[in-house]
């Protein structure tokens, strides 16, 4: 990685793949709160509004079951909308138009109709509160019909903004909260990151760590961290998960012969828990264990929000806890838990 | 759509549902008789390039579109030869070459469907309005106020019509929805809104006809309530709930009786002419078991075909 490559923001990666959508294609159309003249929660429609009018990128009242109605309908009849819902809790407001339609309109047409519809909405926690904090991806992976993708970076979140406003069906597109503030290399122009292809984040030796959107940021830390006590972690990128490249972690967990998850959703029926019962599947005996959220609440309240995610530390002690256990003999164990000391 | 074309169409949908529900393979279905009248004056009212979307009591409102017969039946039965491959049924059948859009057995859930249809219309700058078709059940819903605001904020090209058969399920309209007149809920917005008799075709189809044409003259979204009864019980599996006298007072208000009678003493019909008809819908009816029947059912891996 050259200290001279050009940075830019996640904001920017994301105005700039849509941006370009619009240019190429008339039929892209972005609705949602504040996306117009105020350019977005987090700047990342910022321009668009100027460049396109109010016609293309459309201002809404609070209304997420409704936009999200819209936007599938109007794709259903021919645009490519991309829909804003500015928290992933309230996906939960607009889940009937995206699950019970969208997602199986193709389906139960039998192919005359489809709903290439990008729902972007942002996760995480960051001292906003019970109901403005969820990750809540892992429901949305259970739906056929649905690509879910979450990049950890602003170079993955333009590639994948790019396939997302190309593809057929459904997409939705998680960011998060706090990858914002963090900079990353400028994407490559015109180049979209096609989905079902996880990535190798940094390559390591002795243990695979499955991760996606913020978590992989933390996962890359800890791997930093781990590797002054001599321990080479190996951190793949999900940015897909629906589908799922299973390939790519396989091939990993091979190589290192043990697997941690990190996510920083509930761990029941999670991203970690889907990726480890496929991985076992797939190959024999596995080193698995599980990091992610507290079976609780995330609270605003800065200590009760710390204390309920997964953080640097809690990843660095999941990885020696599962690493110990393999060497102690115990190679089919599956270790699960997430809360403070419990991995 | 002219008189006797109005009649045919309502007596096809009689007869259609009548045969479709007497089958033993007739599986689950939502059955439109009685109200036959609503969505035949609503269609009579559309012109070809427009949309229409409904809720799951989409028998009638598909054949009155003008989607074929024979499709619907196979579609009905599940066969591969349906319009959808077998693979929408009732709830979820789908023709927008017809421009039947589709129906979206979720209650409520075309009202904003409908509206991005409309929007997609309006982006497009094409002619064509788009209707959506729902019970009084989808007035209780949060769908319909969020939809309304918008429609009417955004001018869509977007007609509501309620179908309002009194019932939701076993809920009498009254149990259920605190306005008068469920075309009041449009007010509020600004829509225009009128309530009608649904039991009328012609009246509905007046109604409707004045409605489209301000919407489709760009004024934005219109209502109309359309005050109907439902025959039979909610579904071909659900209990009847009403006593049988006040089933009798309801079924002797038949929008098809109603029709051919203003036809009888207007000298439009006979009884030989009303013979004719009644064979011509039910060889259409045959026509349509027979295609049905001939088809096969998908095969187990089609399951796994166009998902996503």
């Amino acid at each position: 990685m050259s200290a001279k490559a050009p940075r830019v923001f996640f904001r920017e990666a994301i105005a700039r793949a849509i941006a370009e959508a619009m240019r190429a294609d008339p039929r892209v159309i972005v609705l949602g709160q504040d996306v117009g003249a105020f350019g977005g929660a987090y700047r990342e429609f910022e321009g668009l509004y100027a460049e396109f009018g109010g016609a293309r990128v459309r201002d809404t009242p609070v209304a997420e079951a409704a936009i999200m109605g819209i936007g599938v309908g109007a794709a259903a009849a021919g645009y490519r909308t991309l829909v804003s819902i500015t928290y992933m809790d309230f996906v939960m407001l607009a889940l009937d138009p995206l699950v019970n339609y969208a997602a199986k309109l193709r389906f139960k047409t039998a192919g005359r109709l489809t709903a290439p519809v990008v729902l972007k909405t942002t996760a995480g926690a960051r001292g906003q509160g019970v109901a403005h904090s969820q990750c809540l991806e892992s429901w949305l992976m259970s739906v056929p019909g649905l690509t879910v993708v979450a990049p950890s970076n602003p170079a993955d979140a333009y590639g994948l903004m790019r396939s997302a406003l190309r593809a057929d069906g459904p997409v939705v597109f998680v960011d998060h909260k706090r990858l914002y503030p963090i900079p990353g290399n400028a994407p490559a122009s015109d180049v979209p990151v096609p989905f079902g292809q996880a990535r190798i984040a940094r390559p390591g030796t002795d243990i695979t760590i499955t991760a996606h959107s913020f978590m992989v940021q933390v996962a890359l830390t800890a791997a930093d961290a781990l590797a002054k006590e001599g321990l080479s972690v190996e951190v793949v990128d999900l940015r897909s998960l629906a589908p799922l490249d299973i390939d790519t972690i396989a091939a990993s967990v091979s190589r290192t012969g043990a697997l941690l998850t990190v996510e920083e959703g509930q761990l029941t029926c999670g991203v970690g828990a889907e990726v480890a019962a496929r991985l076992r599947e797939r190959q024999g005996g596995l080193n698995v264990a599980r990091v992610g959220a507290i079976a609780a609440p995330v609270s605003s309240n800065h200590v009760l929000e710390a204390a309920a995610i997964p953080d640097v530390e809690r990843v660095a002690q999941g990885v020696r806890a599962l690493l110990r256990a393999r060497e102690s003999g115990h190679p089919n164990s599956v270790c699960s838990g997430g809360g403070p000391g419990a991995v | 759509m002219n008189a006797i074309e109005r009649l045919r169409t309502m007596m096809l949908i009689r007869a259609f549902e009548r045969t479709l529900a007497a089958r033993p393979d007739h599986g689950f279905q939502l059955l439109s008789a009685g109200e036959e009248a609503v969505a035949v004056g609503l269609c009579s009212a559309l012109q070809p390039g427009d949309q229409l979307l409904t809720g799951g009591r989409s028998i009638g409102p598909a054949l009155a579109r003008g989607v074929d017969p024979k499709t619907v039946m196979a579609e009905l039965l599940g066969k591969s030869a349906g319009v959808n491959r077998g693979k929408a049924g009732r709830g979820h059948l789908a023709d927008p070459e017809h421009g039947f859009f589709g129906a979206h057995a979720v209650v409520g859930g075309n009202l904003s469907i409908a509206a991005g249809v409309a929007l997609a219309q309006q982006l497009s700058g094409q002619p064509n309005i788009v209707c959506v078709l729902f019970g009084d059940g989808a007035a209780g819903s949060g769908a319909l106020h969020e939809t309304l605001n918008i429609a009417a904020l955004w001018k869509l090209p977007l007609l509501f019509v309620c179908n309002n058969n009194q019932l939701s399920v076993s809920t009498p309209r009254r149990a259920a929805l605190a306005p008068r007149r469920l075309a009041d809920l449009a007010a509020p917005f600004g829509v225009p809104a009128q309530t009608v008799d649904g039991m009328d075709v012609v009246a509905v189809a007046e109604a409707i006809a004045s409605a489209a044409r301000g919407v489709r003259s760009g004024a934005g979204p219109a209502f109309v309530e359309c005050e109907s009864e439902r025959f039979g019980p909610h579904s071909t599996t659900a209990r009847e709930t009403r006593d049988p006298e006040t089933l009798e007072r309801i079924r002797a208000r038949c929008p098809i009786l109603r029709l051919t009678g203003d036809l009888e003493l207007a000298g439009a019909v006979s009884p030989a002419s009303l013979a004719t008809l009644e064979a011509e819908v039910e060889a259409m009816v045959a026509e349509a078991v027979a295609f049905a029947e001939a088809a096969p059912y998908p095969s187990p891996s089609e399951a796994l075909a166009d998902v996503g």
